[in-house]
């Protein structure tokens, strides 16, 4: 029981030093020098080969973390990759969205066209065409086309734009042209646009407005059209 | 949103960027992408805008009508705003066979579209009009491979 009872191992005190001050250097990762202390001293007695013990774990430590640090290296340039592909596919998307002109069917018979994006000649010849042809297979009774996103067309192409809701007219329904701004603004009286059949609202709201009025006087004189005929039998 | 272009660029030195152009989604793609440079680069909103349609016309007529190309972007990044921006569209297929009739709103290069097939064949005829208003300055080169260059140019004030 007694401490004397136990054998002692004595050990100089540098060399203890010398295995605290390797340790710490590898708790700071630096493996290599952590060994070239642990190997320094040449004695062959009980205390060294806690020295060796250290020296292989320290070794394998190191190895350990060499492979982590390989494969996170791996992992972040897997990661970079797959950034790039996600950056790819959302300009892509952006693009498939610039491309496809949604006409969305707010109401039976109202079609809406937010327009977003560059225009240029092509985008608005193919715009006008779905538009048309939606117009007849729907039977829409009232097409708003809305350009808030729009500053800038070349003037031919705003000309054919304003061609296209005339042209709605010509069809039995009526069009809106819903936010047009300054530029685009100028630019129809730059090159004196006839605006007539074509009717043009602030935003897209007023036009949405517009028409829930419209329909709703629509409902209450066929009301008072009815009640007429009610009374008059 | 905008970047001031590094200062210490050495003037005079140009950048290029280039755009092949496979599809009509690299359309959009180096529209927008120029649009922003020329905001980048110390254009005023609608002059950029401007610019990114006549990216955006000459690289449709690469899909529609060319074989093979692309857009190529030149800049100075020099700040503050010096120089111009070129466009460059440039393909393989056959030339312009008059750029100046095809230049005229209406026409393709041998002369007035037919008015009855302009909804159907895509595309009204005014995209290289646009160019020649919305740009500053256009010249058009037939190469000694038998590809040939659009080039817009646009001032930086
Ligand atoms: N990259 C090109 N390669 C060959 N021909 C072209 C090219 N770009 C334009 N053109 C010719 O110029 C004409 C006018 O072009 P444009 O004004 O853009 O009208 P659109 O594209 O609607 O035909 C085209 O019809 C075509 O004949
Ligand atoms: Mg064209």
């Amino acid at each position: 029981m007694a401490q004397t009872d136990v054998p002692h191992v004595s050990v100089a005190s540098e060399r203890l030093q010398l295995v605290i001050e390797a340790l710490s250097y590898a708790s700071v990762d630096e493996f290599d020098s952590c060994l070239s202390l642990l190997q320094r001293s040449n004695e062959k007695d009980e205390f060294s080969e806690l020295e060796t013990a250290f020296s292989i774990f320290v070794r394998e430590l190191g190895e350990a973390k060499a492979e982590l640090n390989r494969a996170l290296t791996q992992q972040e340039a897997a990661n970079r990759e797959l950034e790039a592909k996600l950056e790819t596919i959302e300009m892509q998307q952006a693009a498939i969205r610039e491309l496809s002109t949604p006409i969305i069917e707010v109401w039976a018979g109202v079609l809406c066209l937010p327009v977003v994006g560059v225009v240029d000649s092509q985008r608005s010849a193919e715009m006008t065409e779905t538009l048309l042809e939606t117009i007849v297979a729907k039977q829409a009774r009232m097409a708003i086309v809305d350009i808030t996103g729009i500053d800038v067309m070349d003037t031919k192409t705003a000309d054919h734009f304003i061609k296209m809701a005339r042209a709605v007219r010509l069809l039995g329904a009526e069009c809106i042209v819903s936010g047009i701004n300054p530029g685009i603004a100028q630019t129809l009286t730059h090159i004196g646009v006839d605006l007539t059949g074509v009717r043009t609202l602030r935003s897209l709201r007023d036009a949405l407005q517009l028409y829930l009025r419209e329909t709703e006087q629509l409902v209450v004189q066929q009301k008072s059209h009815f009640a007429r005929r009610e009374s008059e039998i | 949103m905008l970047r001031e272009p590094s200062r210490n660029a050495e003037a005079g030195r140009l950048s290029t960027k280039s755009f092949p152009i496979r599809g009509r989604s690299d359309v959009v793609t180096v529209s927008s992408h120029a649009g922003r440079l020329a905001r980048e680069l110390g254009l005023d909103a609608r002059r950029a805008m401007e610019l990114a349609i006549v990216v955006s016309e000459l690289a449709s007529n690469i899909v529609k009508h060319g074989v093979r190309g692309e857009i190529v972007l030149t800049f100075d990044d020099h700040w503050p705003p010096q120089g111009e921006i070129t466009v460059e569209a440039h393909d393989v297929g056959p030339p312009i066979r008059d750029l100046a009739l095809a230049m005229i709103d209406g026409n393709d290069d041998q002369g007035p579209i037919d008015p009855a097939l302009i909804l159907r064949r895509g595309g009204l005829g005014t995209g290289l009009g646009a160019v020649a208003r919305l740009a500053d300055r256009v010249e058009y080169r037939d190469e000694e491979d038998g590809s040939k260059t659009i080039t817009a140019r646009f001032h930086r004030r």
